[in-house]
């Protein structure tokens, strides 16, 4: 379980102190798919960094289980939208995954099986030669993910994984992303600024007002069968109600700009 | 040209000016006979005869100037500096100087570069010493290694080691510079997900960082290395009793003019060939870590 109590984020700079985050509190279960959704400068990324332990807390707690989350932790993957920058350029895909488990110290003789299984499971075996610039924008994403699961971490932070991709693999990579969900069972936070992604991977969305002084306004809950599909009228009901929480948010993000 | 695309019938037209395998030009039915010429208008043969139309013209151009229009004793036609430039080959003259230049560049350069690797690398990881010595060295680095010629002759006399010295000092803060670009420019993101990932400190920095700022170190190593190649003439013109720029200047002294000009000459070449190598090395050795990728 990972618990986030009361967090503050204060960003020190030579223009003065900005808070990102302001009395953050969300407990993510094990084993569930929560979206952060919000709005560009919402803090939903921070606090997924916060959450990584990239970085510290200005005040508040955050807890994984029994443990204080104090820096990168083996338990908690973070995967990144640039997938290209993630990865490692001059590694072939199977050396990429081979990486991870090498500074892993996983024990060599479970590597072969190890890689076989998760670049099954991310649909790349046949490209286990070609180096990432030789891979499409989704299969370089779905080797971040395939590099990530191979050292079997508890809880997958997702930092809008997808938002570079083109409309139709990004639906693909739902497709994928559920399946190996549901396959593997573990914890996925995952931040989205699009509504329609976040309803349809969800079981719980955390709706995060725009900065500064960010908080969760809303949590919703999708009890929803998969897939979801938006011209399913309680799927689109849904998206509705949260297009309207998030509209008067973003007039006053505009607003905000224009003022400054 | 252009006659050759108008008879090709349109898709082979395509693959013939795409520089397809001459295979595929041939594969033309008899009605379009032209694309069997398609490698004519491939690419590389493009470059190819420009580039010999080019040292053509020029080669004829300087003839006839020098001939006709300059006084031949201060430009010599180009055929008299061939004439010349036989015997010097012949006895290993040339050759001899060649080596002895080259000798020099490449310890001064390699030990140049190795330092410039090794400083490079901890000023872009460790902060505090940045700060310290990036004062000093965005002030050494406008002292050329020309301009530290005389002081290194005192230092070090005619002598290799002056050379070496000069070499090391011009490539020194070239490939130092870039390769402090490179290890700030390693993505926080590649450093980070390493870090999720299990990768201790160390690894991230030898595993990670390093390898990320190689088309960095690479780039600057190239640049050091046509700056040597211009620095080690004046360090042997002012300062050396062997050389190619010593035999510049012995030339020079005894107003043999075809002789300087087979020493520039000479230069020309060399530099062009190294590069070449050079890039063809990296090619082999490094390829793999030579792409700037990625955006998605």
């Amino acid at each position: 379980m990972l618990r986030v109590s009361n967090v503050r984020k204060v960003f020190e700079s030579a223009r003065g102190s900005y808070v990102a985050l302001d009395g953050v509190s969300l407990t993510v279960n094990d084993g569930e798919f929560i979206c952060l959704l919000g709005p560009s400068g919402c803090g939903k990324s921070t606090l997924l960094n916060i959450l990584a332990g990239f970085e510290p807390v200005s005040a508040g707690t955050v807890m994984f289980g029994d443990t204080p989350v104090t820096g990168a932790g083996r338990e908690r993957m973070m995967f990144f939208q640039d997938a290209g920058s993630a990865l490692l350029p001059w590694l072939s895909t199977e050396e990429n995954v081979r990486f991870a488990l090498r500074v892993r110290k996983i024990p060599k003789a479970d590597w072969p099986a190890i890689i076989d299984r998760y670049l099954a499971m991310a649909g790349l075996d046949a490209h286990r030669g070609k180096f990432p610039a030789e891979l499409s924008g989704g299969m370089r994403q779905r080797l971040q993910i395939a590099r990530g699961l191979a050292v079997e971490p508890n809880v997958l932070l997702m930092d809008e994984p997808f938002a570079a991709l083109d409309a139709l693999t990004r639906r693909r990579m739902h497709v994928v992303l559920l399946d190996i969900w549901q396959r593997i069972g573990k914890t996925i936070v995952f931040v989205t600024h699009d509504i329609a992604e976040a309803i349809s991977l969800a079981d719980r969305i955390a709706v995060m007002s725009v900065g500064p002084r960010s908080v969760i306004t809303e949590l919703i809950e999708v009890d929803l069968p998969r897939p979801r599909d938006l011209t399913n009228p309680k799927v689109a009901r849904l998206f509705g109600e949260i297009e309207e929480l998030l509209t008067p948010d973003l007039i006053r993000s505009d607003e905000q700009l224009e003022s400054q | 040209m252009s006659t050759v695309y108008g008879q090709q019938s349109g898709p082979v037209a395509e693959v013939g000016a795409r520089g397809a395998s001459v295979a595929q030009a041939r594969a033309v039915t008899p009605a379009s006979v032209p694309g069997r010429r398609g490698w004519l208008s491939s690419p590389a043969f493009r470059t190819l005869s420009l580039t010999a139309a080019s040292l053509l013209i020029a080669f004829c151009a300087w003839q006839f100037l020098s001939t006709f229009v300059f006084n031949p004793f201060l430009i010599p036609p180009p055929l008299e500096v061939f004439r010349v430039a036989i015997p010097m080959l012949q006895s290993g003259e040339i050759l001899s100087d060649v080596s002895i230049s080259m000798v020099r560049v490449l310890v001064g350069f390699t030990t140049g570069s190795l330092a410039g690797v090794v400083l490079g690398v901890l000023l872009g990881r460790i902060r505090l010493l940045h700060d310290l010595l990036d004062p000093i060295i965005e002030l050494l680095r406008y002292l050329s290694p020309t301009a530290m010629i005389p002081i290194a002759v005192i230092w070090f006399g005619i002598g290799e080691m002056s050379k070496y010295f000069l070499i090391f000092w011009g490539t020194l803060f070239i490939v130092l510079i870039n390769t402090t670009a490179g290890v700030w420019r390693a993505p926080v993101a590649r450093q980070r997900a390493a870090a999720c990932l299990g990768a201790s400190r160390l690894q991230i920095f030898v595993l990670v960082v390093v390898p990320s700022a190689v088309p960095y170190i690479v780039i600057g190593m190239r640049v050091a290395m046509a700056s040597s190649f211009m620095s080690i003439i004046p360090a042997e013109i002012l300062a050396a009793d062997s050389g190619i720029g010593y035999l510049l200047q012995q030339s020079s002294m005894l107003l043999q003019t075809d002789r300087i000009f087979v020493a520039l000459l000479t230069i020309c070449i060399l530099g062009f060939t190294v590069d070449r190598i050079f890039r063809f090395l990296v090619d082999r050795v490094l390829a793999r870590y030579m792409s700037f990728v990625s955006q998605t």
